[in-house]
Order: C-alpha cells, then sequence, then structure tokens
C-alpha cells in the first residue's frame, strides 16, 4: 500500500515535470494558424519564418550557384532590370530606361532617381560600373554571362554606359540576374570577403544575422526606393530539411511559408484549413539523360526509341501527382521562344518498337540508370522507366548512389543514363540552349556530350540576332533538332509548390523563382 | 583521481583513432565537393581551382598530416562550404546536442523510475506485465514516426510545445526541446526499466531489506535510501552505453525537430562532402561518448560508497 503511494508520488513529480516544460517558455511558440485568408490593403509590420529545404551557402552574389542563398540575397542586391512576373521578359528596376546605339553595341542606362544603399548612401553610377565589373572578374562565377560586354562607363552619377564586344540579344536579361546585382563601390571600404559577411544593398531587406545551417535574418531596409515597402519588419529563413517539419511548422503555425512541400501532400495541404497551396508556373524541365561517349547510346534510334517508349503523363501521375505537364521541348514553355508546336517525341510503343529495329541493337541490351539516393521521386521515374523499357528488351538496372557521388559522375560521364534537371536563371533561352546543345560550354552539352553541329550553330546566331522575329525561327530549329536527335528525352514541366499560412498575402514566385518579399504582408 | 586522469588519457588514443578511421573512410567515398560546390557550372579548371585551395589535390597522407598538425594547433580546418572555421560551426551547434542528450537522460529517469518500482513491487502482477510490455511500443517505434506522432498531438492539436526549434534562453530550451527529448527518451526508457526492475527485485530480496523492514523502517525511505540507491547502479551503466549510441542516433531526431545540433550538421556535411566539418563533428561525438562513459562510471562512487576507483 505505501509503496503504491510512492509510486504514485513519484509518477505525480514526473507528470509536474512535463507541466513545468510545457510552461518553460512563454514565447516561443508564437503562432497564429489559421489566419483571415482574405486580402484588403496591406498592412505593416509581422515577422515572417520562411521554412527553407536547405540552409543558404554564401552572400556573394557573384560567385555562388545555390538556389536557396540566391533567393535570399535576391532580397538585398537589385539588378539594373528585373524579370518580369511571367518569367519570359525584363522590367526596369535600379535603372529607369536604355538607349541603343545604331550599331547595336553600346547601351546607355538611366538610372532610378533617389535609390539609396540600406546604409543610407545613395546609388550612383559608379556603383554600378563597380558591381558589374566585380561579376566580370568572377572567372569561378557568373561571369560567362557577362562575357558580351567590353567595358562599363560611369560618365554621369545617374548614366551607366555598356560598350560591347558585338551586338548581345541577351544583354538586358544577363543584366537581370543576381549576379550583376549592384553593391557600393569598393564595397563600401571593405575587403569582399568583409563585406559578404554583412552585406549592404538597395533592396527591401536589410541584413541582420546568419546562424549558419539554422536560420538567416533580414530586417526592413529603411531606405528602400518603393515607398512604402517592404511590409515586413523581417524575414527569417528557418533550415528545415525534413519534409515533415516545414509541414507540420506550417500546419502549426512556427513558420508561414513552406518552400517545397513534398508532391504526395499538395491535395492534402490545398484542403487544409488556414493553409493556401500555390502553384507557380516555373521553368523547371526534367530530363532523361543518354551519355553519348557510351554504347549504344550514340545510335539516335535507341536513344528515340527510348524516348518514345516514356509515358509522360503516367510520370506526371505517378511523381507529381497530376501537378504537372508532359515536356515536348528542351524550352519550357515559361520561357520566351518556346515552340508549342515542336514535334517532341511522345509515348508511343509502336513507334518505339519500330526505332528498335532500326537501331544498331534491335533485341535491346542491358543498362543502367544512375539515381541519388534519398530521392523518392527519381526513383520512381526509374521504376517506371524499368518496366517501359521492357518492351524493347532493354533490361534497366538502377544504381544508387548518394546524390554527391551521382552529381560528379555525371558531370565526369560516368554514367549511361541519368535523371536531370534545369531551371532558368535569366529571362531568355541563351543560356539554357548554349548549356544543353553546345559540347565546348562548361556542361558539356548537358553532360551527354550530344554535338549537332547546326544546332550549335543556330544557337550561337541567335545570342547576336536582336530582331525577334529572327530568333524565334533560330530557336525553333533548335529545339525541333535538339526533340528529332532526341539527345534527352524531356520528361515533364513542373510548379513550384509552395505552401503558406492564410494570413500570408502578396508571396508570389515568377517562373525563375526569384521572389519579391517587398509585396509580402502577414494580416493579423 | 589517478582512475580519472587514466580514462582521459585514454582519449587520446581513441580520438587519434577515430581520426584515421574518418579521415580515409570520407576520403574513400566518391564525390567531390568542388563539384558539388559549383554544379553545372563546374569546369576542370574552376574543379581544379578550388582542389587546389583546399589542398584537395595533395596526396591522401599529406592531407592527413595537414589535419593532425592543425588539430593539435586547436584548428579543425575550413569548412569547404561555408568558408568559415570548422571549430566555430560545430562548436555553435553543441551546445543543442547536449541539451538533447541531457534532457532525453534526465527524462529517460523520470519515466523509468516510477515505472520499475511499480513493476518491482508488484512482481508478476497486471501493472509488471504492463510496465514491462507497454513501453516496449517505445523500443520498437522508429524515433522518426514517434517524433512526428508526438508533433502532431502535442504540437498541432494542444499546442502545448513548438513543433520544432531549439528556443532561446534556459525556459525557451525546455519547452522547445521537450517532445524531441521525451521522443529519444520513450525509445531509451524499456532499456532501463527492465534492468532496473531487476535489479530492484535482487534489492528487494536481500537480507538487510528484510532486517530494515523488521526495524520498522518506513517504506519510502526504505525505497529511496536503500533499494533505489543499490538498484540504480546497473541501470547507470545501462543508460551509460545507451546514451552513447544515443549521441549517434541525435542526427535523425535533430532532423525531424530541426534542431540545430551536431548531428543535424554532420549529416549536411556528409551530403556536401565537407569534410573538415564531418571530420571534426565525428571527433566531437567521439569524445563525448567516452566521457559520457566516464560520468557513468564516476557516478558508480557517488552511489556506492563501497565504490572507489583510487584504491
Amino acid at each position: 500500500m505505501r509503496h503504491r503511494f510512492t509510486a504514485a508520488k513519484t509518477l505525480l513529480t514526473a507528470g509536474a515535470l512535463v507541466v513545468l516544460a510545457a510552461c518553460g517558455s512563454g514565447g516561443s511558440s508564437s503562432s497564429s494558424g489559421g489566419g483571415t485568408g482574405g486580402s484588403g490593403a496591406p498592412v505593416h509590420g509581422g515577422n515572417l519564418i520562411f521554412a527553407a529545404v536547405q540552409d543558404a551557402q554564401s552572400m556573394n552574389n557573384t560567385t555562388v550557384f545555390d538556389n536557396n542563398s540566391i533567393w535570399i540575397f535576391e532580397q538585398i542586391f537589385q539588378p539594373l532590370y528585373t524579370v518580369t512576373n511571367n518569367g519570359k521578359g525584363v522590367m526596369p528596376w535600379l535603372a529607369t530606361s536604355y538607349t541603343m546605339s545604331p550599331d547595336k553595341k553600346t547601351y546607355t542606362f538611366q538610372l532610378r532617381p533617389g535609390v539609396k544603399f540600406s546604409n543610407g548612401k545613395p546609388m550612383t553610377s559608379a556603383d554600378v560600373k563597380f558591381s558589374i565589373d566585380q561579376n566580370r572578374k568572377a572567372t569561378q562565377g557568373w561571369a560567362y554571362l557577362d562575357s558580351a560586354i567590353e567595358s562599363v562607363g560611369a560618365p554621369s552619377p545617374e548614366t551607366v554606359v555598356i560598350h560591347l564586344k558585338f551586338p548581345w540579344a541577351p544583354l538586358l536579361a544577363d543584366l537581370s540576374i543576381f549576379a550583376n546585382g549592384i553593391v557600393p563601390n569598393n564595397y563600401d571600404g571593405q575587403t569582399e570577403a568583409q563585406f559578404y559577411t554583412h552585406p549592404i544593398g538597395t533592396g527591401p531587406f536589410k541584413w541582420d544575422y546568419w546562424h549558419k545551417g539554422q536560420a538567416l535574418k533580414l530586417v526592413r531596409n529603411p531606405f528602400y526606393w518603393q515607398q512604402g515597402k517592404p511590409y515586413l519588419n523581417s524575414v527569417t529563413w528557418e533550415d528545415v530539411p525534413s519534409d515533415n517539419t516545414r509541414e507540420l511548422q506550417l500546419k502549426g503555425g512556427q513558420a508561414q511559408i513552406d518552400q517545397t512541400p513534398a508532391w504526395s501532400t499538395v491535395a492534402s495541404l490545398k484542403t487544409t484549413p488556414g493553409v493556401i497551396m500555390d502553384l507557380f508556373p516555373s521553368t523547371q524541365t526534367n530530363y532523361l539523360a543518354f551519355n553519348e561517349l557510351r554504347k549504344p547510346f550514340q545510335d539516335v534510334h535507341v536513344r528515340r526509341a527510348i524516348s518514345l517508349a516514356i509515358n509522360r503523363q503516367a510520370l506526371v501521375k505517378a511523381v507529381l501527382f497530376g501537378n504537372g505537364k508532359p515536356a515536348n521541348s528542351l524550352f519550357p514553355p515559361q520561357v520566351p521562344f518556346y515552340q508549342a508546336a515542336t514535334p517532341g517525341l511522345q509515348y508511343s510503343l509502336t513507334a518505339a518498337k519500330a526505332e528498335m529495329a532500326k537501331s544498331s541493337v534491335p533485341h535491346g541490351f542491358s543498362t543502367t540508370i544512375l539515381v541519388p539516393s534519398g530521392n523518392s521521386d527519381y526513383l520512381t521515374i526509374a521504376t517506371i522507366l524499368q518496366s517501359e523499357l521492357k518492351p524493347l528488351g532493354i533490361k534497366l538496372n538502377i544504381t544508387q548512389l548518394d546524390p554527391n557521388t551521382t552529381n560528379t559522375d555525371e558531370q565526369s560521364l560516368k554514367y549511361d543514363m541519368v535523371l536531370t534537371l534545369w531551371t532558368m536563371d535569366i529571362p531568355d533561352p541563351d543560356e539554357l540552349a548554349t548549356f544543353a546543345v553546345d559540347p565546348k560550354s562548361g556542361a558539356k552539352s548537358f553532360f551527354t556530350a550530344y554535338n549537332n553541329p547546326a544546332v550549335v550553330k543556330d544557337t550561337h546566331a541567335a545570342e547576336v540576332t536582336t530582331v525577334p522575329a529572327q530568333r524565334q525561327k533560330l530557336y525553333n530549329f533548335v529545339q525541333a533538332q535538339s526533340a528529332a536527335d532526341a539527345f534527352m528525352a524531356f520528361l515533364y514541366y513542373s510548379p513550384y509548390p509552395y505552401a503558406t499560412t492564410s494570413n500570408v498575402h502578396g508571396f508570389f514566385v515568377t517562373p525563375l523563382g526569384n521572389m519579391h518579399m517587398e509585396n509580402v504582408w502577414l494580416s493579423k | 583521481m589517478t582512475f580519472v586522469l587514466q580514462r582521459l588519457l585514454l582519449l587520446v588514443p581513441v580520438a587519434v583513432g577515430i581520426t584515421i578511421i574518418v579521415f580515409f573512410m570520407i576520403h574513400l567515398i566518391p564525390g567531390d565537393p568542388a563539384r558539388t560546390i559549383l554544379g553545372i557550372h563546374a569546369t576542370p579548371r574552376s574543379i581544379a581551382i578550388l582542389h587546389r585551395q583546399w589542398g584537395l589535390d595533395r596526396p591522401l597522407i599529406s592531407q592527413y598530416w595537414l589535419f593532425m598538425d592543425r588539430l593539435v594547433h586547436g584548428d579543425l580546418g575550413q569548412s569547404l562550404f561555408y568558408g568559415v572555421p570548422a571549430a566555430g560551426l560545430i562548436l555553435s551547434r553543441t551546445p543543442a546536442t547536449l541539451w538533447l542528450v541531457a534532457y532525453a537522460g534526465v527524462l529517460a529517469i523520470v519515466i523509468s523510475v516510477p515505472l520499475a518500482m511499480i513493476a518491482a513491487t508488484r512482481k508478476d502482477g497486471i501493472r509488471d506485465h504492463v510496465v514491462r510490455a507497454v513501453p516496449l511500443l517505445g523500443l520498437g517505434m522508429p524515433p522518426f514516426w514517434l517524433g512526428i506522432l508526438l508533433i502532431y498531438a502535442l504540437a498541432i492539436k494542444v499546442r502545448l510545445f513548438p513543433v520544432s526549434g531549439y528556443g532561446t534562453g534556459f525556459g525557451g530550451h525546455l519547452h522547445s526541446m521537450f517532445l524531441p527529448a521525451l521522443t529519444v527518451a520513450i525509445a531509451l526508457a524499456p532499456v532501463v526499466i527492465r534492468s532496473l526492475r531487476a535489479s530492484m527485485l535482487n534489492v528487494l530480496g536481500a537480507e538487510y531489506i528484510t532486517t530494515a523492514r523488521s526495524k520498522g523502517v518506513p517504506p519510502s525511505r526504505l525505497f529511496f535510501r536503500h533499494v533505489l540507491r543499490n538498484a540504480v547502479i546497473p541501470a547507470v551503466t545501462v543508460l551509460g552505453i545507451n546514451i552513447g549510441f544515443l549521441i549517434g542516433g541525435t542526427v535523425i531526431i535533430e532532423n525531424v525537430f530541426a534542431i540545430p545540433g551536431i548531428g543535424q550538421l554532420m549529416l549536411n556535411s556528409i551530403f556536401e562532402r565537407d569534410f573538415p566539418v564531418v571530420q571534426g563533428v565525428t571527433l566531437v561525438f567521439g569524445v563525448l561518448v567516452v566521457l559520457v562513459n566516464l560520468l557513468a562510471d564516476l557516478s558508480y562512487a557517488a552511489l556506492d560508497p563501497r565504490v572507489r576507483f583510487d584504491r
């Protein structure tokens, strides 16, 4: 009897500890959960938590290729022109207008008056010249996008002149990239390394802190040039790699934006009270790449047969739970000069068998597909391909390696087939087309070793042709011929999934992935 | 004191062994941090430049000596991913992991002691069977799944605790880390309960307990002063060993609860092939395991006056 009493007392103590723990903090679980969901007039204030898949890598906008870094420092650094909401063009940003010389080799930009950095100093043409020149020097970074630039001049504080080596159609698109974002002249008296530990820009937010691997916080820039913006006091990007945890944080009101919820949860999030599930049109395209250095992928009939045997609609259903579209072109629909009529190879088992019969391996062969471990979407695709290629006599083995090794093997062309994807950096197809089809580019034709001189020639011709109709014609050929050559199987186009709490308003993601956090506000 | 010194000195060969195994294992796995960072923009030239910058173009043995040379000077090298000192990165993440391990240990004891008492005092009764059987569910359930269930029940439905995170200040940590610590404690408790129950039954049958009872020692005093104190030593060993395993297991828990600890840092660093950070974290893990076991050994002396290590 007494023993029981003692045990009960101890259990009570344990219970009390639980309650104590629950009361331990007053503030760390603040949440609003379900908001109003209505729009109305924007209100100022609030601290937004953005649950990100991965931490940023660096704030150096001229050398970093990582999207998680880019989407953050785009809130600090701004370019002269920025991407339009449909992702197909540019609009004036830190510049208000430009004029082009008759020989199309000199552009004169008029800078926006009244723009200040977050330290209160005005932005001048010297800052613009310094910023673009820094990017041109970044040979380990994005300098290749500025390779057409001969020199940058700053004849007056409000005017910038860019001299080109030759006429260059994608110039404005290239200038709109974050790498050409404007930083203070000479890094405001600091070294490059010092500057990027607490960067200064003209964007809506300014630097607060970065606890690496945990959270990065930006706060409102009081000198921001768009009157009344930003609405939020701060945005904090928290590193939450687990899909489940991000979703639970959103439902628990601990985060307001969930970056990339799992496709399997999209339907349920659409019906979750207090949550808005957005699918923003994107430029993301998924491909199946063939290594043309390995047999039998030099054979166009083999590549065409495989491409024709893939039921893309089934992939969209299985992987994206219906939230995507089969791809027909190298270019996604949100890219300028995308040709909807491109005769990309689509599912036809009969046509696939006919191609196989014409190939060097009419009775089939054994091959492997490289899949990064832990990527369930890619594993699903590989498993579907395994069964779809069987009727062609192709025995497909799935090799799962960790993502880093997969990446290394892909780039070293140590693979037979590999799944890959692309999202646009600039609102012009030039970068994508060059990387995808030119074996001399850094990406070696998306690491396939594909080489069709006619396609390469037209890709480069489109760079120097400034007449849109002529560029369209050239890119039509590039799209049609690359589809016919089936150097990759174009699989599907997918949107960007973002879930937000319903009190988040004005959140929008362009097809290139850019976000204008200055437009975002939180209702009470 | 000699015992403690001996055990601390033992840390040196253990640490060296860990550095050798980890260094060569991580370099054996294919994958290149330069390619990860450069992505599709990687060119042979840009890769070579980064390799030279990081010293990865040197022979492996020479890289290891460089690592050891830095280590004895208290430098773990630069993180390849972040470009900051690895030691600083690890140091900033260690408190969260220590909090998790210590909190889980305390909760495991808080759960295990009363349940073991209930089971031991009602041997072979229904309560004993329930106490022995039900906690096994915690042992059999994957921690990530249990963690999600706890989040759903106590953070989403009831909103008693935050979904994830580490919190700020002592109260904040106590509050935010409760669910992750409970997840770990539930997995840890069944082993401790069984061990404690068995030793309690042993002690309860001892002659000195019968003598104490016959002398009229109150049951609560009898239990806490005589039974629990003597029965707890084997359980401390079990707890110590399991906390050792638990330190390695924090990788999963930290991921589920988005705790910025060294477990999560290690996972990310492995994927990024951030060699200096992986090496540093493994070293910290190894040292922690040895220290926890040393603490368990030292606690014997505190619990049992007959135990003296220096004699």
